[in-house]
């Protein structure tokens, strides 16, 4: 009798690690059917399978409309932390593309991904804080963290997480900072920040002198940091060997300055000399930083006296290649140069 | 063959009285003669379903018995209904029982029995009964094995190495597939983090230049409130300063005009006064006040004086006069009593 089957053999399972992928458009409803199996090799096998799947958009797309969310929100909680693992890896790949940020939002993911801050296993919690550092850098998908009320929780684990889990913390407290900043306040990132400020790794450097600049676009932000005077670890950090260092502090020194507050503990912190050094540096960044913070720091008297003896070094970049740069020294020659 | 005792003979020694006596089943043939059963004579037997004296219905209801012990005469005339729609129901039955046809013209049914032509066979063939038996089964020696006698050529083949193919060309599309899978796999992995990296590398463009401009316009901003706040502090000095000018002015204005005024207050107080007479002689006023008094209390007294002359005078005059008038009163009555 004629069977499907052509040999009484099955085809060799080649990686046994991952299950066998169907053929075309039943790939992915059958990997989903597979994720919600009792047994857990099945589970394993087939969360590796859809794993490499997903970094296609299309196959994204597709897992998205099969509704492998919901199995995935439930194997976030399994007992087994291979499971977990390769689960928060798919949620990874997925937040990469945008569909998937959207059905994110729309299934309520990060809820579900903020249950495993405390989880012990810690490339687990890698991924899910790169999950999320991904879903933060579109902004219904801030808005949505800073809904969920994840930015307290965020900032209290930040010193006590890995190094590496810092830096993907301050990311996405970074982007969560434009949507809202009180949350972030009132939890006293501030105070945390400082700490980090000081750290050896040079990423967390940048990184904590980043989300600093975003704290202190608010008024509060800008009262709050000079209050626990920050401005003078930001001048020490101003002469700091690596150049992104340097720009973003830059970049929070030229933020926080805007109050008039700010600009006299500059000054007093002599912020001038560096910054003056840093516009000559030819990092874009960090030289549009500097000059922006000079301008800042000439509309205050004192300032614009010391200024007015090194307007030729501005001067000079007024032709410089990139259009921001020129038009950032302009604006800051004519602030020098301005009579009342 | 029945034993049935009539119904209605009552046995009077008997505690029971049957309306349907119990009786045996006769003893009956298995295969019953059609003809005998019609002879039994039909044994009448009340069914307690219709006997009056069951109550049947609900045996909680009372089963209330008529008053008199007579029947209604509507049961009777009920029962007599009843029997009448039986008979007429027994009597249509009939007629609608199949029942053989009526005999033809010329001819007529006879009842017919063949009993009476019935013969015994006694003419029987002698049986015998006879038996037989197989042995029981011997074992079977097992068959030889058949080997069909031998036909055709015997012939060998082998196959040597390098004869059914040649590995190094079968094998090229095989890798070709394997090589292709393999580096076009890990050429979308490489595109990927390449795709990812420029993306990177945008936002990072895009974020230096969103910061810069928010520093600007937050500076601009704390720039404009300054001057906006120095600009209104600066009017409102100079509110302060044309507010005390004028009020200077004005005051200086009252004074002049209150000095004008109060310049000629004092000449015409002066006269007012004066014309109230509270500037006065004090010899003038002196003499009025004192001298004046005295005289005038004089010239009262000596006034006085001479109106109580006056009238004692009078008094004098009238006593005198009432007393000559009593005398000549008197001396006309004497006259008027002499005459």
């Amino acid at each position: 009798m004629a069977h499907t089957r052509i040999s009484n053999k099955m085809p060799p399972h080649i990686e046994p690690a991952r299950a066998p992928i169907a053929f075309g458009r039943r790939a992915i409803p059958k990997l989903n059917e597979e994720l919600a199996s009792e047994d857990l090799v099945t589970r394993q096998c087939a969360l590796a399978s859809l794993c490499d799947l997903v970094h296609d958009p299309e196959r994204a797309y597709e897992t998205i409309e099969t509704g492998c969310l919901e199995n995935l929100k439930r194997l976030l909680r399994d007992k087994d932390s291979v499971v977990r693992r390769k689960t928060t890896e798919v949620l990874y790949e997925l937040s990469v593309h945008n569909v998937g940020r959207d059905a994110f939002l729309q299934n309520d993911v990060i809820l579900s991904l903020a249950e495993l801050l405390d989880e012990p296993v810690d490339i687990c919690r890698v991924n899910m804080h790169k999950t999320l550092e991904m879903l933060s850098e579109f902004t219904p998908g801030a808005a949505g963290i800073v809904d969920a009320g994840l930015v307290p929780q965020l900032v209290l684990k930040l010193p006590s997480e890995l190094v590496e889990i810092q830096e993907i913390i301050l990311d996405t407290l970074h982007f969560c900072l434009r949507v809202n900043v009180s949350q972030a306040l009132a939890s006293g990132a501030i105070s945390i920040l400082k700490e980090k400020l000081l750290h050896n790794s040079v990423a967390i450097r940048s990184k904590a002198a980043q989300a600093l600049m975003g704290i202190c676009v608010p008024l509060e932000g800008k009262n709050e940091v000079c209050k626990q005077n920050i401005i003078p670890i930001l001048v020490r950090l101003l002469k700091d060997r690596h150049p992104e260092v340097a720009a973003k502090a830059a970049g929070s020194l030229m933020i926080a300055t805007i109050t008039t507050q700010g600009k006299y503990a500059a000054l007093k912190a002599m912020a001038i000399p560096p910054l003056l050094q840093l516009v000559s540096s030819p990092v874009t960044e960090v030289s549009l930083n500097a000059i922006k913070a000079i301008t800042t720091l000439a509309e205050a008297p004192e300032g614009r006296q010391e200024l007015l003896n090194h307007v030729a070094v501005l001067e000079s970049k007024q032709d410089h290649s990139s259009e921001i740069i020129r038009r950032a020294a302009g604006t800051a020659v004519r602030v020098i140069t301005w009579k009342p | 063959m029945t034993s049935v005792l009539p119904p209605q003979k009552e046995s009077t020694s008997g505690t029971y009285t049957f309306s349907s006596r119990p009786r045996a089943l006769p003893n009956r043939s298995k295969y019953r003669d059609p003809v005998a059963e019609l002879q039994e004579e039909p044994t009448q037997y009340g069914n307690i379903m219709y006997d009056r004296r069951v109550i049947r219905g609900n045996t909680y209801a009372q089963h209330i018995l008529p008053v008199s012990a007579q029947p209604d005469p509507i049961e009777i005339q009920r029962q007599q209904e009843v029997r009448r729609r039986a008979a007429a129901k027994k009597r249509a039955k009939d007629q609608l029982r199949p029942r053989t046809p009526e005999p033809v013209e010329g001819r007529k049914h006879i009842d017919v029995q063949t009993e009476l032509y019935l013969e015994e066979l006694s003419d029987r063939i002698v049986e015998t009964d006879v038996e037989c038996q197989t042995d029981a089964f011997l074992d079977k020696p097992p068959t030889p094995l058949f080997v069909p006698a031998k036909t055709g050529r015997d012939a060998v083949t082998q196959i040597e190495e390098g004869e059914l193919f040649d590995f190094d060309i079968e094998v090229k599309p095989v890798l070709e597939v394997f090589i292709g899978k393999t580096i076009e796999q890990a050429l979308l992995e490489v595109m990927e983090e390449e795709e990812l990296a420029n993306l990177r590398g945008q936002q990072r463009a895009f974020e230096e230049l969103r910061n810069a401009e928010l520093a600007e316009v937050q500076r601009l901003e704390e720039q404009e409130r300054r001057h906006r706040e120095e600009k209104e502090r600066r009017m409102r000095e100079q509110r302060e300063v044309l507010r005390l000018e004028k009020e200077t002015a004005e005051k200086i204005a009252a004074r002049v005009f209150a000095k004008h005024y109060l310049a000629d207050l004092i000449p015409s107080i002066y006269s007012n006064l004066r014309d109230n007479g509270y500037f006065y002689d004090p010899v003038e006023r002196d003499i009025e006040t004192n001298f004046l008094n005295w005289l005038v209390k004089d010239v009262e007294n000596t006034l006085d004086d001479h109106v109580l002359g006056r009238k004692v005078l009078d008094m004098l005059i009238r006593e005198v006069v009432e007393k000559r008038l009593d005398v000549f009163q008197q001396m006309e009555q004497q006259h008027n009593a002499s005459a």
